[in-house]
Formats: structure tokens, sequence, C-alpha cells
């Protein structure tokens, strides 16, 4: 004979987010792909840009550091901001469906949102440090909170699109793509390499995190504009992030 | 206002008459998110002016075709889809056991209990004594510490069913339930639900075919966007119908 589970209590939002979380950190470590990326992608790509850059003669224009050195802080952008874009989109879209039956089993919108997003934060600060790690070896930054800070920002930053290009278009191959192109094109054009004067340049995501970065890792110096700046830019790519995602969930998928 | 449970319990004169679960007028087009002109995508209507009431204590069979809207149907009840048109009405907690078992593949089935027995609001001791029951029932206590993609696709649907039962819910939709299971444990489903439906529990369950009419009060067949009663074999408005499967108009 079955009971009656007499026991609901109701579960406040803290415990909610907590269980969510919990329950995101594990899908996370136990899938290997994203272990082996956290490690090997900053190795890979902070070093690789570096010395693919050494090949490379001085260019006029760049007055800070070696070609190398620039690869290598290239690198160390582009491995947060790939891992978080990408860690932002299969947060998203791994757990859509299963997502929404948890919204008919209790959780709010905004609940779901903030354990992905707190879950893609985690990664980031991870993903920061280790690349950081990576840079230190061959270029220790000038001011390292600072650094570490501006790459926090590119993490970020990518983390909320990948999880704003994964409610839009929830295909993994389809939104892998676009986070792949989209940080290249960006960390290339925001990188200083190129003597490039266009007004829409600041409106690239990585157009201010690259700014801080490479004045934190060279000069030990922040511009209060850029790290404004680069913070409002997260801030309102969080806001879009959190709508579109609200949309979506509500109404199965499609734009109500 | 006491539970259905109790109301039950008390001989509440008024529950005979009371819908756990009513759709009024429910209508379902997918189109896609593009003009007309863009040959890519095609626009599907599904439901056109669909009615269904659900009372409390029964169990009620909805059929149709392959494709003929009932999973549609069943996520628009339990509030997964927003219908174009019409309204659906639910008093009390409802339970989903959705066609695709809609869990987290790294998740163990410890996990899984733990996180929406916390999305229902019910605390660790009461996810225990849930888990553990169907756990023993349906015979799948000794998988509690293994991840979801790594059991059986029948062992999957077990967990799927038991998410949906474990907050004893007022009203039960179940999309395909027992797809997958072996035979004790089709006929420990069955059991399980008459145990459900004696306490009030109402119950929905969407199949391609009812094989066992005699388990249902009532069959509704949803064909062209439209459900009709065919408990009896005839068709009937499913809305105006009486639950036990007498019209409303004897």
């Amino acid at each position: 004979m079955t009971e009656a589970l007499d026991l609901k209590t109701g579960a406040s939002p803290a415990r909610r987010l907590s269980a969510g979380i919990g329950a995101q950190i594990r899908a996370f470590v136990r899938t290997p792909i994203n272990v082996v990326l956290l490690v090997v992608l900053p190795l890979v790509v902070v070093e690789g840009y570096g010395v693919a850059m050494a090949a490379f003669p001085q260019l006029p224009f760049v007055d800070t550091g070696t070609l190398a050195e620039m690869g290598r802080v290239n690198g160390a952008i582009y491995s947060v901001a790939f891992f978080a874009g990408v860690l932002g989109l299969f947060q998203v879209i791994s757990a859509r469906q299963a997502d929404e039956r948890l919204r008919i089993c209790g959780y709010s919108r905004s609940e779901l949102f903030a354990s992905r997003l707190i879950t893609v934060a985690l990664g980031s600060l991870i993903i920061t440090g280790a690349a950081l790690a990576v840079l230190w070896w061959n270029v220790p930054p000038e001011a390292p909170l600072f650094a570490f800070g501006a790459l926090a920002l590119a993490a970020l930053v990518y983390g909320l699109i990948g999880m704003l290009v994964g409610a839009v278009l929830p295909r993994a191959l389809e939104g892998s793509l676009v986070m792949v192109f989209l940080v290249d094109f960006d960390d290339f054009l925001s990188s200083g390499l190129l003597d490039i004067d266009s007004p829409i340049l600041p409106l690239f995501p990585l157009h201010f995190p690259h700014k801080l970065f490479r004045s934190a890792v060279f000069d030990g110096s922040v511009a209060l504009g850029n790290a404004a700046a680069g913070v409002t830019y997260v801030l309102v790519t969080g806001v879009v992030a959190l709508l579109v995602y609200v949309r979506l969930t509500g109404n199965g998928g499609e734009l109500a | 206002m006491p539970n259905i449970e109790n109301r039950v319990r008390e001989g509440d004169a008024n529950l005979a008459d009371s819908h756990v679960l009513e759709g009024v007028e429910l209508s379902k087009t997918y189109e896609p998110p593009w003009p007309d002109w863009v040959p890519m995508g095609r626009r599907v209507g599904v439901l056109e002016g669909a009615e269904i009431t659900i009372d409390a204590g029964e169990i009620v069979g909805i059929v149709g075709e392959n494709g003929a809207g009932k999973s549609t149907l069943m996520q628009i009840l339990v509030g997964a889809l927003a219908p174009d048109a019409g309204d659906v009405r639910r008093s009390g907690q409802v339970g989903w056991c959705p066609q695709e078992p809609l869990l987290y593949d790294r998740l163990t089935v410890r996990e899984t209990f733990r996180l929406f027995g916390t999305a229902y609001g019910m605390d660790d001791e009461a996810i225990v004594a849930a888990r553990d029951q169907y756990a023993d029932r349906l015979g799948f206590a000794e998988f509690l510490d293994y991840r979801i993609d790594h059991l059986s696709g029948g062992n999957r649907q077990k967990i799927n069913l038991s998410v949906a039962l474990m907050h004893d819910p007022d009203v039960l939709l179940l999309d395909e339930p027992y797809t997958g299971f072996d035979w004790e444990t089709y006929l420990e489903f069955w059991e399980l639900t008459e145990e459900l439906t004696e306490r009030g529990t109402a119950i929905a369950i969407i199949s391609h075919f009812v094989s066992e009419r005699e388990r249902f009060d009532r069959i509704l067949e949803l064909a062209d966007g439209r459900l009709t009663d065919v408990t009896d074999g005839g068709p009937k408005d499913a809305a105006s119908a009486d639950p036990r499967g007498v019209s409303a108009d004897d």
C-alpha cells in the first residue's frame, strides 16, 4: 500500500539554489572533456600563441612587450573566453529540457538562470587562475590581481554570451561554431596587434578586458574608465541573457 | 481547504464535480519563426479547440495516432508549453512523467531525487522516504548510486515515473509511462495507480493504444486537434462526458 507522504515543508530559494548549483557542479566535473579542457586549453593556447607570434618580426605600433609576450597575453584571453563561452553554452543547452521539467516541479526561471550563472562564474574563475598561472611561467604580470580581474572579466562576459547563444540557438554544433568564430574574431581585433581605429571596436566584448589585461600585465596600471566600461558591459550582457533565458524557458523554447 | 485525499476520506459530496484539471478550448499550432515565403519549416496545426476535464480519483486514457498531438496536449496541461488559445485550470499539485525521461544524465539516482524533491519543496526526510518507497516498489534500490546515463532504458523510466510521483501529487499526467518496463514492473505500475486513485489522485495516461480498457474510467481519443470520448467505442464530447463513461445527456 502506498503511504501518503505528508512531510512537505517548502524549500527556500537558497536551498533550491544550493541544490541546483551542486547538481550543475557535479555534472560539470563528471564530464571528462570539461576537466581536460580546463587543464589543457590554457597550456596549449597560451604557449601556442606565444611560440607562433615569436616567429613574426616586431611590429612598429606594438609598444608593449615582445610579440611572443603579446601572443601569450592574447592566448590567455582567448583560452578563458572560449572555455567560459562554451561552458555557458552547454550549461544552457545540455540541460534545457530537464530544466523545463525542474521549472514545472517548482524552480523559478530566475533560480534556474542563477544556478547556471553561478556555475559558469565558478568555472570562469578556475580557468582564469589556470590561464594566469600558465602565463606567469613566461610573462610575470606587473599587477597580478588586476590581471586576474581583467581576465575574469573576459571569461565572465563570454560565459554570459555563451548562455545567451545557448538560449537562442540551442544546438551544440551550431552554438559551438558561433562561439569559436566570435571569440577568435573578437580576440584578434581587440588584441592591439593591429592598428585599427574604428568606432565599433569598443562594442566587442573583449575590447575593454583586453586593454585592462595588457596594462595590468605590462605596466601594472589600471585605467578606471576601461574597468568601469568592462564591468558595465558584463552587467548589460547579464541582464540581456537573463531576459532572453526567462522568455525562452517559459514557453517550451519558443519566443513568446 | 483540505487536500483531495482528506476530502475523499470525509466523503466530500462535491468531490465528484470537482475538476482537478481542466483544459478549455485549447489550440496550438507550431509555426516556423520566419515568414511563410522562407522555404524552411512548415506550419503544423496540432490542437484545435481541444477540451478535457479530469476529476479526482479517476484514471483517464488519452489515445491517438503518432503525431496526433498527445504529448503537446500533455505539455500544455502541465504548463511546459503555452497554448495559442484556450485556458488550463489546475487545482492541487501536478506530477508530470514526460515521454522522454527529462533527467540530468550525469547525476546519480540519489542526487536526482534530492534535486527534484527540493524543487517540490520537500524536506530531506520526505525525499528519502519517497525515494526508498518507490525504489522498493519499482525495484531500483540497487541502482541508487548509479548515474542516470549508466541506467538501462527501463530503469531510467522507473526513475522518470518516480520523480513524477514522489511529492504525492493531486493529479498525475503520464506520457507513455510504462515504456521499457518488464512485466513485473508493469503490473506493479497498475497496482500503484489503483492505490493512488483510491486515495483521490487523478491520473491521465497517454498511450498510442490502450490494450486493457478495463483499467481506465474514461478513454479519450485525440484526432484532428480535438478530444472525443471513446470509452464505449463511440465518440462523445470529452468535456461533457461523465468521468465514469456516462454521457451528460443520459
